[in-house]
């Protein structure tokens, strides 16, 4: 495929370079990692989606990019919230996957003197629910009342504080949800497993702050060196991925009606303004507010075991919570003039600069955090948006380091023990529900993403603020 | 013991089953999906499940079949055992799964499977044998 590089880190694909592409498509790589995105599917996925109807500006991909279904994972596409289509595939089937960080006034040192008691306390608090169900029993009336009220739900009922919410992209609640369009399956899928980790790629890690680029933001986010934070990863868990399942299903017959043709099923989609595509941004909304409650009942569980470890001292901050799998309305000014559109960020992070008025007013000043979680036991990472951001790629950057072995290759010729053992000696604990969890998610199956990062910060999409280290890992 | 071969992708997984017929294809579908999201192999058929299911395309039949199944698994929290039969009439799919409740402690779970998708979906028959591959979300 033909790639013209605009400069180090930006490369595009001109929409000449296949039929049916309505726009180019804009990465973002440097030399390796333009190298290894070329060995999947990932840029041929990012031109199908350049063949959507109504996409406005290119179909972006961010430097994680790696072959999801239908579209790349790392991708971004905004459509004409009037003329241009929805789809489940550029949402994904784990809608609001996203990151939560949240800061606590206890050291590196102290906590590692107690390092195996806390996350042997937080692995028991935390259920990943691989199998069973978790510790939250709620009745299907208070489901609906989560799909509608999202993280403010849990906070009513004793599972959290009111801080909590301020300090959530939407306040952890997108509006116009309806648990109506959720199907009875989504919901008896979902309901046991509301405050669960997940499997697959999803963690919860203990960290430290290892080093800090940005001293202004830092202290605007309550970061300083060698203070411990919590990261918790995780997303919608079944009702989440139902809904994508059942929409999926209905909007494959649909698009016949709408005379959509496409180059790959997985890119299934409607208009927006249809009653097919109405009914799934509700679904959609209501899966997104599942999982702001769930990663909110995970907060107060590991609030509650940092307690239990170090007891009433121990205090924990949520610093923010952003989503990086979800279609969201927004308005931007796009070659003069204003753009009002549903962008979709499927495995892409909002990343909005100083002075936004949707970021929490403690943070206008730098911008809002963007947190990009590395994979099992390498760095993570806490951004903040840059104008370059809503300039370019419509308030986006990347969302973690993207993966680059198969889980099938991952595996092998890996021992589960060994892998455990050889984190324990680089100072890092993990306690897993599964084998696999932990084989398949070795860091060698993830591109480095300090490389991700530094694209990105080149780029002028998001800036670097502080790096962080892991030192306790539970997984599903 | 399921039959299958795992196949490579990035994010996920896949995998390739074989059939003399396109039922055993789709039963084998099954058990390949059931063995990559749980230890079955202690499973017993104490239970009876009838499954429905339709789809205007072979390609819908199975994904909707596969994604029943995982209703089953992690809706109903029920292991699949054994397919006891499964016949596909013009655009339908219907099935007896014997199976148990789930109990964590025998049915090992391995990972949480989200789909069954139409991502590289391929569907073939050739000289009377049938093969699918199918890509499940991680």
């Amino acid at each position: 495929m033909p790639i013209e590089h605009v400069d180090e880190v930006r490369h595009r694909i001109p929409k000449g370079a296949r039929h049916g592409m309505r726009t180019d498509v804009l990465f973002y790589a440097s030399g390796s990692i333009l190298e290894q995105v070329e060995k999947d599917r990932a840029l041929e996925q990012a031109m199908n989606v350049a063949c959507l109807p109504g996409i406005v500006g290119p179909s972006l991909a961010m430097p994680d990019i790696h072959q999801g279904y239908g579209f790349p994972i790392g991708g971004v596409a905004a459509m004409d919230w009037d003329s241009g289509v929805v789809s489940p595939g550029g949402v994904g089937y784990d809608i609001n996957c996203g990151v939560r960080l949240i800061r606590t006034n206890l050291e590196q040192d102290e906590v590692r003197a107690r390092l195996k008691e806390l996350v042997d306390q937080v692995f028991r608090d935390v259920p990943c629910g691989v199998g069973g169900k978790g510790h939250l029993d709620i009745t299907e009336k208070q489901l609906n009342q989560v799909l509608e009220q999202g993280a403010g739900w849990m906070v009513e009922h004793g599972y959290g504080e009111p801080s909590d919410i301020e300090h959530c992209e939407e306040h952890g609640c997108l509006a116009a949800a309806s648990a109506g369009e959720v199907s009875a399956r989504a919901k008896e899928r979902g309901r046991p497993q509301i405050g669960t980790l997940g499997s697959g790629n999803h963690f919860l890690e203990i960290q430290f702050v290892h080093r800090v680029y940005d001293e202004e933001a830092a202290r605007c986010f309550g970061l300083h060196e060698g203070q411990v934070v919590v990261l918790i990863h995780s997303g919608s868990r079944g009702l989440g991925h139902q809904v994508c399942t059942d929409f999926l299903a209905q909007m494959g017959a649909a698009m016949k009606k709408y005379g959509i043709t496409l180059p790959d099923r997985q890119l299934a989609c409607v208009p927006i303004q249809s009653p097919e595509g109405q009914s799934y941004l509700k679904a959609m909304r209501a899966a997104a507010n599942f999982a702001w409650a769930n990663r909110q009942a995970m907060l107060h569980f590991v609030r509650g075991s940092f307690q239990k470890v170090f007891g009433r001292r121990a205090q924990l901050a949520l610093i923010y919570d952003v989503c990086h799998n979800i279609a969201k309305r927004e308005k931007y000014e796009y070659q003069g003039r204003t753009v009002d559109v549903l962008v979709h960020r499927k495995g892409a992070t909002r990343a909005f600069p100083p002075r936004h008025p949707e970021i929490p007013a403690g943070y206008r000043a730098v911008g809002q955090p963007v947190l990009i979680p590395g994979s099992m036991g390498t760095a993570s990472w806490v951004l903040a948006g840059c104008e370059g951001a809503i300039e370019e790629s419509f308030g986006s950057v990347c969302h973690g380091a993207g993966r680059l072995l198969s889980r099938h290759a991952a595996k092998h010729g890996r021992d589960a023990r060994a892998v455990q053992r050889e984190l324990e000696q680089h100072g890092i604990l993990v306690r897993s529900e599964t084998r696999d969890g932990i084989i398949e998610e070795v860091p060698e199956a993830y591109k480095d993403v300090d490389e991700v990062i530094e694209v990105v910060h080149q780029a002028g999409l998001a800036r670097k603020v502080a790096r962080l280290r892991p030192m306790g890992v539970i997984k599903g | 013991m399921a039959e299958y071969e795992l196949l490579d992708h990035t994010a996920d997984t896949g995998f390739r089953v074989c059939g003399a017929s396109l039922e055993q294809l789709f039963i084998r579908a099954a058990e390949a999906l059931v063995d990559i999201a749980v230890d079955s192999s202690r499973g017993q058929a104490r239970e009876r499940r009838t499954v429905r299911c339709s789809g205007p395309t072979v390609e819908d039949r199975l994904v909707n079949w596969l994604n029943e199944v995982l209703w089953l698994l992690d809706g109903e929290r029920f292991l699949p055992a054994v397919i006891e039969e499964l016949a596909l009439e013009g655009e339908s799919v219907r099935a007896i799964v014997c199976g148990e409740p789930r109990d964590d402690a025998r049915h090992r779970p391995r990972i949480v499977v989200k789909a069954a998708t139409f991502h590289q979906l391929v569907i073939r028959e050739h000289n009377g044998m049938w093969e699918a591959e199918v890509f499940l979300d991680i």
